[in-house]
């Protein structure tokens, strides 16, 4: 349902990605790994459209997402979360979610109903989102008074609260303990039960291995390898590209 | 109404001679925004009030005419550093609201000041090479114009030199391209932007200087109108650029002499004003702008 | 009593000049156009009255209207360019309009007297009020009745999504778009909004003090419109209340005796105080401290739909 060709992103005389293909299915939970500096953030930018492509195409159910401006995205089906964590501080938990929400798609309500009229569905929902989020109880605090794990429930919540056909994850495991990043992958598993397609850039191996249906491996802006976890983890191709090959790695510690 | 040609040129000469004003101070205004990324609009009113402390050492103390234009950029520069710890040293790095207003009140601050000290009224300003006028063909040279011209170009190249061959002027590019890294280098962050702010300050008082020379009188009243004047530069120049900032100072006394000539004192400036809106629409990245403006 | 009412009279019409500037702050913009709002709304319906023969009511609306179109049209260009730019901009634009408005002259006769704005001379004789019954009383009491009405319209946008929408712009512009705000758009409608509320104060100043000329409307009054949020913070509109008493009654009445100096010290109280409180002074916390003290509840925000 979310098909990339070719994609390519120079910044000038850095080639950040380097002609992508890849193919996510409806449903689907995909994995984008790779080492630092891959290219695994800027994918996620250019589909959601941060700054434009040099050169390629990206196609959620066969429409061109480049040729939606970013703010639009958002109606065609795309949420992400971020890295480092941009929530709206000073807003209440209630209203980082208000904010994003969007309309049931097919069942668009006029912008006077959206900007200024309440609505009893909405607010149910909203709540609903809170609970799924282990936040039922926090919906008045401020954003920037919750604890760094919530913090990061709120940043996926918000993500959800856009009723996304395709959601993005920008490493959300980052910074997190054990027993939050088992959570987390709890939360993606139901994610992908309720029916939304995900695409996960993670450095977590513990998350990625556990949750994706299919990963693709990035290297220098270029896909090395794509497979199941099984598959990437006794990838040869893939273990050089994460600690070099054994001819670096025997002479080198002595 | 019927324009000679010559008439026009004539007035494309002056106004690129004296557009050499404003390309000092939309370059002020260029140095500052490179360094920090925040506006100092406190920055010509800076430029001025040095003018006036050079204009006081003649008129009070009787020091010799060609001091005033030492006297007067040494203290735009002293004025400049006063206003970086006022209004922008102590500030947070990320909030640019802050500053700004900061440097709004101290732009309040020093024009009254100003006001208050002259009791509102014009003074007179040594005015140098008044009498010289040189013909060209069918055209007319002001002397003083050319000997702005030529004593801004100067200064100009000196502000090159200083950015793109010393020390001094690489720490200031590394701050202002990564602050954080360049602290890290050991390039000292706050000394390195006051110095900044110091050099603009001697710049913006020649600019004064130059100003009320060849007007030959100095005003509160030209504060407001150069501030807006340098700003439109800088923006039209491309914010950051120092090479828009210098042609689109040009450009911007061309531009003030054909709405001059074309609907009179009273209405010229709401052109020039204009002409930024113009911009804005259609090349809101300036003629040379090098960062990404858009929202 | 009527230099008490000249006092209210001041106040409610800066705190609309602040409101006005209120709005578009929420974005995170800072607009220098209020200047230039203000002066429209006072000249056009200034002369819808005096030259046109109209109700004030209409009179004032249509200069409102007048006010937000033209906040409209300044905003598209404007506010597409990255902050710093729109400061550029609107100073720019309100001098465009003081320099319209110092050339401007349009002079007719009415009932045997020339009336009407006269370029350099001012606009005189805005003696709608006068001229029509209405005591210092009346005057004061349909400022702040729209004071109010504007108060509470404002109060409400924070009541509805509209107002998270707006303060979403101005935590994190880059969350807010990926969550589908189209920035632009929320941007001008603040910026609009804005400037239909500084052509109302625009229309009450002119009709209210009778006497309008070109050197009213100069930046510093744009400065005035914004220092009042930023001073009194962007929690809540009773902060721009608050510092409007505190500038215009403090500063400008109580230290009148100090003469013209008073515009210095305003000048070096913005300074002080962006360099002490850089969010301003009555921020969130603030409002709290106060609620604890009267015993109520803290609440941080509300639950709703």
């Amino acid at each position: 349902m979310i098909e990339v060709r070719n994609l390519v992103k120079h910044f000038g005389g850095v080639r950040a990605v380097d002609g992508l293909d890849f193919k996510i299915e409806q449903g689907e939970v995909f994995g984008l790994i790779g080492p630092n500096g891959s290219g695994k953030s800027t994918t996620v930018n250019l589909i959601c459209g941060v700054f434009p492509t040099t050169d390629g195409e990206i196609l959620l159910d066969g429409i061109d997402l480049c040729a939606i401006a970013p703010h639009n995205r958002v109606d065609a089906g795309v949420a992400r979360t971020f890295q480092n964590i941009r929530l709206f501080g000073e807003l209440t938990v209630w209203q980082n979610l208000w904010v994003a929400w969007r309309d049931q798609p097919g069942q668009e309500q006029s912008w006077i109903s959206n900007w200024f009229r309440r609505s009893p569905t909405r607010r149910q929902e909203i709540q609903k989102l809170l609970e799924f989020s282990g936040l039922g109880d926090k919906a008045d605090h401020l954003a920037s008074n919750l604890a760094f794990g919530e913090q990061r429930c709120l940043e996926l919540a918000r993500a959800m609260a856009s009723k996304p056909k395709l959601i993005l994850l920008d490493e959300p495991a980052a910074g997190m303990n054990s027993a939050e990043i088992k959570d987390l992958c709890q939360r993606v598993l139901t994610m992908k039960e309720m029916g939304m397609t995900v695409l996960l850039v993670e450095h977590v191996m513990e998350l990625v291995m556990n949750v994706t249906d299919r990963i693709i491996v990035l290297n220098f802006g270029k896909p090395i390898a794509e497979g199941t976890p099984v598959e990437i983890q006794n990838n040869e191709v893939v273990k050089n590209a994460y600690f070099g090959s054994s001819e670096n790695t025997q002479g080198g510690a002595s | 109404m019927n324009f000679d040609y010559i008439d026009v040129i004539q007035t494309l000469i002056d106004g690129i001679l004296f557009g050499s004003i404003y390309a000092l101070i939309g370059l002020g205004f260029t140095l500052i925004f490179g360094a920090m990324h925040k506006l100092n609009l406190a920055y010509a009113s800076s430029g001025i009030a040095g003018a006036y402390m050079g204009l006081m050492s003649l008129t009070i103390v009787g020091v010799p005419v060609l001091m005033v234009f030492i006297i007067g950029p040494i203290v735009a520069g002293l004025i400049s550093l006063i206003l970086y710890f006022a209004c922008f040293r102590f500030m947070p790095r990320g909030n640019h609201l802050a500053p700004l207003m900061a440097s709004i009140g101290a732009l309040f601050f020093i024009d009254e000041l100003i006001i208050h000290a002259t009791a509102g009224s014009p003074l007179s300003f040594p005015a140098i090479l008044q009498d010289s006028y040189f013909i060209v063909g069918e055209f007319g040279i002001r002397g003083d114009l050319l000997m702005i011209m030529g004593f801004s170009l100067i200064l100009m190249v000196v502000v090159m030199q200083l950015l793109y061959r010393t020390k001094l002027g690489l720490a200031t590019r590394a701050t202002s391209q990564q602050p954080v890294a360049a602290l890290l280098c050991g390039i000292p962050t706050h000394k390195t932007n006051a110095t900044t702010f110091c050099l603009a300050g001697i710049l913006g008082g020649f600019a004064g200087c130059l100003l009320a020379a060849s007007v030959g009188i100095l005003s509160p009243l030209i504060i407001l109108p150069l501030t807006i004047k340098g700003l439109i530069v800088t923006v039209i120049g491309g914010l950051g650029s120092i090479r828009g900032a210098i042609i689109a100072g040009f450009a911007v006394g061309a531009a003030e002499g054909i709405f001059l000539l074309v609907r009179g004192v009273n209405e010229r400036d709401i052109y020039v004003y204009l002409l930024l809106f113009f911009f804005l629409v259609f090349r809101p990245n300036g003629l040379f702008g090098s960062t990404i403006n858009r929202d | 009593m009527t230099y008490f009412l000249g006092i209210l009279q001041t106040i409610g019409v800066h705190t609309l000049l602040g409101l006005s500037a209120y709005l578009l702050l929420l974005t995170g913009q800072l607009s220098l156009a209020q200047a230039g709002f203000f002066a429209i709304g006072a000249y056009v319906s200034g002369i819808l009255t005096v030259i046109f023969g109209l109700h004030i009511f209409p009179a004032l609306a249509i200069g409102a209207f007048i006010a937000g179109f033209f906040a409209f049209l300044v905003g598209f260009p404007a506010l597409r360019v990255k902050g710093l730019m729109l400061v550029v901009a609107t100073i720019a634009f309100s001098e465009i309009v003081r320099l319209f408005f110092f050339n401007l002259s349009w002079r007719v006769i009415i009932n045997g007297i020339e009336v009407g704005p006269d370029s350099t001379q001012g606009f005189r004789e805005i003696r709608y009020f006068a001229a029509n019954g209405w005591e210092q009383v009346d005057i004061v009491g349909l400022i702040w009745f729209l004071v109010i009405a504007v108060m509470l319209v404002l109060w409400w946008l924070d009541q509805v999504r509209a107002g998270a929408v707006l303060r979403a712009v101005g935590a994190d512009e880059l969350a807010a778009q990926s969550s589908g705000i189209n920035l632009t758009r929320v941007k001008i409608a603040a910026m609009t909004g804005g400037g239909v509320i500084a052509g109302i104060g625009g229309g009450l100043f002119a009709h209210s003090t009778t006497y309008i000329d070109h050197h009213t409307f100069v930046v510093l009054l744009a400065t005035f419109a914004v220092s009042y949020p930023i001073l009194g913070g962007l929690r809540s509109v009773v902060g721009t209340l608050l510092a409007v008493i505190f500038i215009q009654g403090f500063i400008i009445e109580g230290l009148r005796f100090i003469g013209d100096y008073r515009y210095l010290i305003f000048g070096l109280l913005i300074v002080l105080v962006m360099n002490l409180r850089p969010h301003g002074i009555i921020d969130g916390h603030f409002l709290d401290d106060i609620k604890k003290l009267l015993g109520r509840k803290t609440m941080r925000g509300k639950v709703d739909d």
